[in-house]
């Protein structure tokens, strides 16, 4: 089952933790900007929080620029083959989320490589924000919202324990087509 | 470029202790902390940086403008491990620049640059203009506004949109050498002597945090759960500390934060806990107002302490002090002597500039922050800080609720004396985070002798700066029971020097006696360890400590214990030879 790693902006908290695991993971030091992700925080407009990292394209636009052939996609994870790259940087500059990164004291540009599976962002984010999930779950998120957003669901309003409940249905009888609304 | 020596890293720890250190050395050069011969220390300690929990801190030391003597501040965000990254344990400013410029730290090369455009800008604009400048959006900048060009003698630091070194004045320090704002990139490795053991030993603190039962509810409210409990105690600060419960007190907590404005978490650098609340008003007359904030001292000052019953205003009031560049809490607690002063008619409209002041006046306030920072008006008067106040209205003096000068924050000290002693003592005037006591005195206080209570304020004056100096928070050990033992787990793992605790907190407390030798070579002594005559006179009106005093027998009888315990006279001096201790030059 492959698997993707992803990111939700909304719950990121900026702490960076996802930076200083993967760097010690990687390269074995204390130093975010040896790390293959990245937390970019605006404020106060536009106001977000969100770590880059590789999505693992499934055509990437990095390979496609790489003049060396040096990178390849193994088994879901595209990969820099260090033998191979000169260097030249055209992965990181084309790259369209800016999630390969370069740094003076390591020889080729660096990516994230899911960890060999169990990526050490995602367990140490102590927000959530970063999830590794199945490729067919991915897009849930929305299809839940989207089926909260259903309209003209009835309402009912009860108590429990002295506590003022709603439960919301859809009703049989009030059934209609829904095709092309969310 | 000074490299520090092993003896004086071991002995000072870093942060607050470098800082102090350096500090101690410069005084005898210093005449006035806003004179060209004042330095600014900027320090990370030994913990930032690192991967570990809320290793963020910077530290800020210099003779403070607000008080005349030793002072600190610190900030969380982003800036301390930059600047480490860039290969600084500590950054010093001293003298005066031509024109106003900024400083710009890209690793080993570091630069002046004039920059007059940036006058009169707020930190958060600056914070733009320079990044636009550098044309990069990852350097970091620590920025005063309008209020430390000025010079305000409460003015603040701020970086990373709201995290603020916010006590003593440092903002004013800045603007007096003609400093706008702080720059730095760097992305140097921060040396740990055993990589293998932090990552163990942080791996397995990150599990014990968030298992916490009360982490959750931590990173939804934050500082700001402290409303409701120090409301529902009876010690929260309002009318300016006339009563110490607030009827609004539901319309300004954390509840009613999360139900209606909070929009989003923040956190420090390397921190589990995202105690920052991203806040947004969405509707009435404040709407479109945005602050990562308040937090619990802001929604007290600004709010109940100036009666004050409504977030948005409190909000708005948040985000005018960190654009402007000023202290919410010496801003707060100043306009309620103001306000005060008005309504009882000490002062009347006409002296401060045909305000009709009054508690809850939101508008008021929020100009009065404004006139502050651009010293416009009662603004000017109030801008010097409590001192500058009574000299030029002598008869506020028994309303200012301050100790050595310095604006007391949003914990009362009647109903808990340990608390009265711990602002009396604190080396920076009246502030909370070197001592917070109350807590454990609302637990345990009712057969406490006074022994009791000063064993707790020196453990505290002593463990709290401890993180001062390591560079790392002090919330996950106070919220959420995080083992403090830990710290010197970590301090040993980086230097590759065994520490225990104990050892830590020797260096802790021989920094207290640097920082004391400092401000006593000022001229502090016994007479600026009392509290506020508020505090010792006016009884709290209302809640369930009203008629409280601080009684001076009582509180005389602590001050001699403490000395004692501390090793200083009954003047409050630090023993002979204690000066010959620190004045060993070490490179």
């Amino acid at each position: 089952m492959s698997k993707r790693l992803t990111v939700v902006p909304e719950r990121c908290s900026g702490c960076r933790l996802c930076e200083s695991v993967c760097a010690l993971h990687h390269f074995g030091v204390n130093n975010p900007k040896k790390s293959a992700i990245r937390v970019i925080a605006l404020y106060p407009h536009p106001v977000i929080r969100m770590p880059v990292v590789c999505r693992q394209c499934a055509q990437p636009k990095c390979r496609e620029n790489c003049p060396t052939d040096a990178i390849v996609v193994d088994n879901g994870v595209v990969k820099i083959e260090a033998d191979k790259c000169v260097s030249c940087q055209q992965c990181v500059i084309s790259c369209p989320f800016g999630a390969i990164f370069v740094h003076d004291e390591i020889p080729v540009p660096f990516k994230c490589d899911l960890c060999g599976g169990s990526p050490q962002c995602v367990q140490q984010c102590p927000k959530g924000a970063l999830q590794y999930v199945p490729e067919h779950e991915l897009g849930e998120a929305n299809r839940v919202a989207s089926v909260l957003r259903y309209a003209h669901m009835k309402e009912v309003e009860y108590v429990e324990e002295g506590e003022r409940k709603k439960l919301r249905y859809a009703e049989i009888g009030r059934e209609q087509s829904r095709e092309g609304s969310d | 470029m000074v490299p520090f020596g092993e003896e004086f890293a071991l002995k000072y720890v870093g942060g607050r202790g470098f800082g102090a250190k350096l500090l101690f050395d410069q005084l005898p050069k210093i005449k006035d902390p806003l004179g060209p011969e004042n330095i600014l220390v900027v320090a990370p300690g030994p913990l930032t940086g690192l991967y570990l929990p809320g290793g963020s801190k910077t530290h800020f030391v210099s003779l403070a403008p607000l008080t005349g003597i030793y002072g600190d501040s610190n900030m969380g965000g982003n800036f301390g491990t930059e600047l480490r990254q860039a290969g600084y344990d500590a950054l010093v400013i001293a003298g005066r620049a031509d024109e106003l410029s900024y400083v710009w730290i890209d690793e080993d090369e570091v630069e002046v640059v004039p920059a007059p455009e940036l006058a009169g800008n707020g930190c958060l604009e600056t914070d733009r203009m320079v990044k636009d400048r550098l044309q990069s959006e990852e350097v970091r900048v620590a920025a005063i506004g309008p209020g430390g060009e000025n010079l305000v003698r409460f003015a603040t630091i701020n970086a990373d949109w709201s995290r603020n070194a916010g006590r003593c004045g440092m903002g004013a320090v800045l603007g007096s050498k003609n400093v706008k704002a702080i720059a730095v990139r760097g992305g140097k490795d921060m040396p740990v002597a055993d990589v293998g053991a932090l990552r163990l030993l942080t791996d397995r603190s990150m599990k014990e945090l968030s298992s916490h039962p009360l982490f959750g509810f931590w990173q939804q409210q934050g500082l700001m759960s402290v409303v409701d409990y120090v409301n529902s105690a009876g010690v929260l600060p309002t009318r300016n500390y006339s009563e110490n419960v607030f009827e609004e007190a539901e319309q300004i907590d954390g509840f009613k934060m999360e139900k209606e404005y909070k929009i989003g978490d923040t956190a420090c650098f390397g921190c589990p806990m995202s105690c920052g609340n991203i806040c947004l008003v969405k509707n009435g007359k404040y709407k479109g107002t945005i602050a990562e904030g308040p937090e619990y001292e802001t929604a007290c000052m600004l709010g109940s302490n100036l009666g004050v019953g409504d977030f948005a205003a409190i909000l708005k009031g948040n985000q005018l002090c960190d654009d402007l560049g000023i202290d919410t809490i010496s801003s707060g607690n100043l306009i309620g002597v103001l306000i005060e002063a008005v309504e009882t008619g000490l002062l009347r409209p006409a002296d401060v500039d045909g305000m009709t002041l009054a508690w809850g006046d939101d508008e008021l306030i929020n100009t009065l922050l404004e006139k502050i920072a651009r010293r416009e008006g009662v603004g000017d008067v109030l801008a010097g800080g409590s001192r500058a106040v009574a000299a030029h209205w002598p008869q506020l003096a028994p309303l200012m609720v301050q100790v050595k000068g310095m604006e007391q924050s949003a914990y009362d000290g009647r109903s808990t004396i340990s608390m009265a002693l711990a602002y009396g003592t604190c080396d920076i005037g009246a502030h909370h985070n070197r001592a917070w006591t109350v807590g454990k005195e609302l637990e345990a206080g009712a057969s406490w002798q006074a022994e009791d209570r000063v064993d707790l304020v020196i453990y505290h004056q002593t463990i709290r700066p401890l993180f001062d100096m390591l560079g790392v928070c002090r919330l996950p050990w106070i919220e959420l029971g995080y083992d403090e033992n830990r710290y010197a787990e970590f301090y040993s793992i980086v230097t590759g020097v065994p520490h225990t605790l104990d050892d830590l907190l020797a260096r802790s407390r021989e920094v207290w006696d640097l920082t004391r030798l400092i401000s006593a070579t000022r001229g502090v002594s016994r007479k600026d360890d009392y509290p506020p005559p508020r505090m010792m006179e006016r009884a709290v009106e209302k809640g369930p400590y009203a008629g409280r005093v601080v009684d001076r027998g009582e509180y005389d009888e602590m001050l001699d214990l403490y000395y004692q315990k501390r090793g200083w006279s009954e003047d409050g001096k630090p023993a002979e030879g204690r000066e010959k201790d620190f004045r060993d030059r070490l490179s």
